[in-house]
């Protein structure tokens, strides 16, 4: 490798595990010309503390990004496709009166 | 246990304190020197890894240290910092000044490998506190050669100016390259008592039949062998009085302070 033709420096997206069986959680970003001392870096920035049990790097131009508005936040009202468009609690006490049937007491744990 | 009782039957306390102090003192003034990267690496991520490293180097030869204070009655920051520049026995490879990046890769380099041969040597000697000592810096090594190894070679294929650089680093080092295997004068009782594999003649050739396919593919100069073994944890210059009176300036400051 020529100097000339050396890879520019760019950012690499570090995903971290805490403890085996967690999600993989985004912890951050580090800077490095290529992915052998971008994982170096990665290991020391987000897990020399011990503080993650795997790591994840991902050169962030490999991401496929997907911000468009139109497809994540469409213009017309989508409330009546969320749960909360339906409220169950009137229904639910006219139920139970209909059926003579006290309210239950909230359950412990 | 009095100060000098010997903490293995039959091995003399003097033979343990050489192997410990000439490690310690190693892992010591490399530490220190890389940490003279801190602030001003070539990549702000590079700098927080070459600190690391250095941190580590420092917690290895406390853990070392702490050793040999058990059975000489006196404690890690005693030996770290009360000697004389004379008194201390890291090897001559560590004595040539912070110089350029290609330096400071070129030595560590060097180092990181001949101190893994030594290692390996040591992880299943029969003295039980030092092996699992030894194994657990194992662990930490081969990360530091990991990243040694990368900066070393994207060096050597850098093109011109970093190949030159790295030639000339390897060049000013190359007397003094070997010497992490200069002969200590109890090896054969430790080697006897099977707390060393081997003598330090042996696993410099360890060592350089590691190298050697590395330099090849590199088309770099294998090191020369020392130019003088026997004074090769001796003769400390300059460059490590210098070192030596900002390591311990703090400490000088307020002699016997409780910190």
């Amino acid at each position: 490798m020529d100097i000339a033709d050396a890879p520019a420096i760019e950012a690499w997206e570090v995903f971290r595990q805490e403890k085996e069986g967690d999600p993989m959680r985004h912890g951050g970003s580090v800077m490095a010309p290529d992915a052998e001392l971008a994982v170096h870096y990665a290991r020391e920035l987000y897990g020399r503390r011990q503080e993650s049990v795997r790591l994840w790097v991902v050169r962030r131009t490999d991401i496929l990004d997907l911000d468009d508005p139109d497809l994540l936040q469409p213009p017309l009202d989508r409330s009546f496709k969320k749960p909360g468009g339906y409220v169950m609690r009137d229904k639910l006490a006219a139920a139970r009166e209909a059926a003579g049937q006290p309210k239950p007491k909230a359950r412990s744990g | 246990m009095s100060a000098t009782a010997p903490p293995i039957d039959g091995v003399p306390a003097v033979a343990l304190d050489e192997l410990l102090r000439s490690m310690a003192d190693d892992e010591l003034v490399i530490g220190f020197s890389d940490s003279e990267w801190t602030g001003i690496a070539p990549l702000l991520e590079e700098d927080v890894a070459m600190s690391s490293l250095a941190q580590d180097e420092l917690g290895h030869a406390q853990a070392l240290y702490a050793l040999l204070a058990d059975f000489t009655g006196t404690n890690s920051d005693a030996i770290a910092y009360d000697r004389e520049p004379e008194a201390y026995r890291h090897c001559r490879l560590l004595d040539h000044g912070r110089g350029d990046w290609a330096m400071t890769i070129a030595r560590r380099y060097l180092y990181d490998t001949a101190d893994a041969v030594r290692l390996d040597a040591l992880a299943h000697g029969h003295w039980k506190p030092l092996a699992e000592l030894v194994a657990k810096l194992q662990r930490e090594e081969r990360y530091h050669r990991m990243h040694a190894t990368a900066w070393f070679e994207r060096l050597a294929r850098g093109g011109a100016e970093p190949r030159a650089r790295l030639v000339a680093a390897l060049d000013e080092l190359a007397d003094d390259a070997a010497t992490v295997f200069s002969p200590l004068a109890g090896e054969a009782v430790l080697v006897d008592a099977g707390i060393l594999e081997a003598p330090m003649a042996e696993l410099e050739t360890r060592w350089r039949g590691a190298l050697a396919p590395v330099f090849g593919a590199l088309d770099l100069p294998m090191p020369p062998a020392a130019h003088n073994p026997e004074r090769g944890r001796l003769d400390h210059g300059d460059a490590f009085r210098w070192l030596h009176g900002e390591f311990t300036m703090v400490r000088r400051s307020d002699p016997g302070a409780t910190w």
